[in-house]
This record gives structure tokens, sequence and C-alpha cells, in this order.
């Protein structure tokens, strides 16, 4: 296995465990900003209904392996997305 | 620290955008000069790593959670370039596809997290890799950067909110000390972070830190990892 794939390889496995981590253990998100924000009394006003709102599948709320699934699957987009990204730039040089 | 939707004014919305669209534009142009074939797969792994990262919320003072935002080690891996463009394509997905942050605040999203988040521990690291001159001034840098980095991209999200009368009640002086007292302490988190991730890449895979290829010409020589 060449350096690169070694390295993709070992950043998928930790970014796997980041999303199990993420969705077991350390899930519970309050955010600072929507903190203050409510402190404050102001609201959110969306321009936009996204998918997957707050990281979970409609209907399949708190569900953890649901979860764990979406985290893995948009590592994997992100991944792709980025090495296209890097792909074009290096393309375009 | 992700604004979303109806927090801020549409002039802010709009000044904000146009703000990130001038370093979008250089960061695309100078990303083009400097990325290496190696460095595509670190990128597209680092990119993937810190939206997993960010699913982690760890709990800090006053009953809320933080999570790594990656920009202080993206921009020392890869430099600030590529690391505004990395941080782009995360914000990105987490707009659209989860609703993190809104579409009309996401170009305040990005100057916050991808611009102040990326280049301010990028130029601290480099000064204090190019005062100290060994190990211990990137490490002492990389902390510094990540804290001073967060602490000023809260600040700009404080300036934000605060400007923005219509959608946001308070003033400035009240929306900045909130947001900064709560990001002093994520950011202290990610120095610590940071600091150890480029303690164990030195030894690990030195290669990898990319600062001192990057650096700006009016910096003058910086001393390599491998001479440190």
């Amino acid at each position: 296995m060449n350096r690169s794939k070694k390295l993709l390889a070992v950043g998928i496995t930790i970014s796997i465990i980041f999303v199990v981590i993420g969705c077991i253990w350390l899930s519970l998100s309050v955010e600072t900003l929507d903190e203050v924000a409510e402190h404050f009394g102001s609201s959110e006003s969306p321009v936009w209904t996204p998918p997957i709102p707050d990281y979970e599948i409609p209907g399949l709320e708190g569900n953890v392996a649901a979860n764990i699934f979406i985290g893995i699957v948009f590592t994997l987009v992100t991944l792709g997305v980025a090495f296209a990204a890097g792909k074009v730039l290096k393309a375009k040089k | 620290m992700h604004i979303p939707d109806g927090f801020l004014d549409l002039s802010i919305c709009v000044i904000m955008y146009l703000a990130a669209l001038v370093f979008w534009a250089f960061a695309f142009r100078r990303a083009k000069q400097v990325l290496s074939d190696r460095q595509i797969p670190l990128m597209a792994t680092l990119t993937a790593m810190f939206f997993a990262a960010q699913m982690m919320n760890y709990p800090i003072v006053g009953g809320t959670t933080a999570h790594l935002l990656g920009g202080p080690i993206l921009a020392i891996t890869l430099g600030p370039y590529s690391g505004l463009i990395s941080t782009t394509i995360i914000l990105l997905i987490q707009a659209l596809f989860f609703g993190d942050g809104g579409i009309t605040t996401f170009g305040a999203n990005v100057w916050n997290m991808g611009i102040v988040g990326v280049f301010i521990p990028y130029l601290i690291c480099l000064f204090a890799m190019k005062t100290m001159k060994n190990r211990n001034g990137m490490l002492i840098g990389a902390f510094l950067g990540a804290l001073v980095g967060d602490l000023l991209a809260a600040i700009f999200a404080g300036l934000e909110l605060g400007l923005s009368t219509l959608s946001f009640p308070y003033s400035v002086p009240i929306a900045v000390t909130a947001m900064a007292i709560h990001h002093f302490f994520i950011g202290v988190g990610e120095g610590i972070l940071t600091a150890i991730i480029i303690s164990v890449l030195w030894k690990t895979r030195p290669d990898l830190l990319q600062l001192p290829k990057v650096a700006p010409t009016w910096m003058g020589e910086l001393p390599t990892t491998s001479l440190m």
C-alpha cells in the first residue's frame, strides 16, 4: 500500500471512530451561539429545509445506528467532494 | 458557532458574502499554485476527518458543548488556501444537508470559521516558528494560534450579531462579550488538541506539516520541520 492510500485508510478509520464516538457518547449538542441567542430572545428563520435536519433522518430521530450510518455516509461524501475539488484545482494549474 | 438563517440582517449577510468571495477567489488562485498531487489525498482525508470530528460535542462551562473546528490543523498541514477550501466544503455540506448553519449566513460562517479560523492560526504559528526556530515554537504557535483564532472567530460572530440590529436586539458589546467568554474555553480546548495532533504528526509524518512551504515571501526564510 503506498503512502497516499495508507493515509486515506488511516484517515477514514479515524473519521469513523469520530462518528461513532460522536453518535454514542458525545452526541449532546448545546451550541454556545444557540444558548446566547435563546437568552437574547432571537430565533431561527430557515430559508432552506435540509433533508437531514440536526444529523437525524426524519422518522428515525434518536436511532443511534441510523445516525452512525448518516455520519459515515456523509464523511465519505465530504472525502469525495474534497478529493474532486483538489483534482479540479490541480487540473487548472 | 454556525450562525443560522434569521440571526443576521440582510445587509450584514451581503457584506460577509462579499468578504468571503474575495478570499475564495484569492484562495482558489493560490491553492492552484501550491497544491501538489501528494497533498490532494491529505486535503480530502483531513476535510472528511474534521467533518466527522465536528460531530463530537464535548461539554464546556455554562452547560454548553463545543467541538473541534479544525481550522488551525488544516492551516498548518495544508496551508491557509487549501485550508479555506476544505473548511468551505465542510460548512457547505453541513448547511445544505443538515441545516447546521444557514444559507443566507453562509458567507459569515465562512468568514468566521474558514478565514479568521484558518488564517489567524496560520499567521501566529508562522511568527512563533520564525521567532523560536524549534519544535516548541511550532507547538506554542499551534496552541496560541488555535486559541486566538477561535476567540477572534467568536468575536467576529458577536460583531455580526451585534450589528444586526433588525434581527438581534442586543448591542455589539453584549453579543461580543457573550460569544467571547464561551469561546475562550473552546479555544483552550482547540489549542491543546491542535498542539497534541501537531506533536504526533511531527513525530510520525513531519512531511505533512506544510507551513514553511506555503509561507509568504515577505516572512523570509523559515526553518523546515526536518531542520528543527
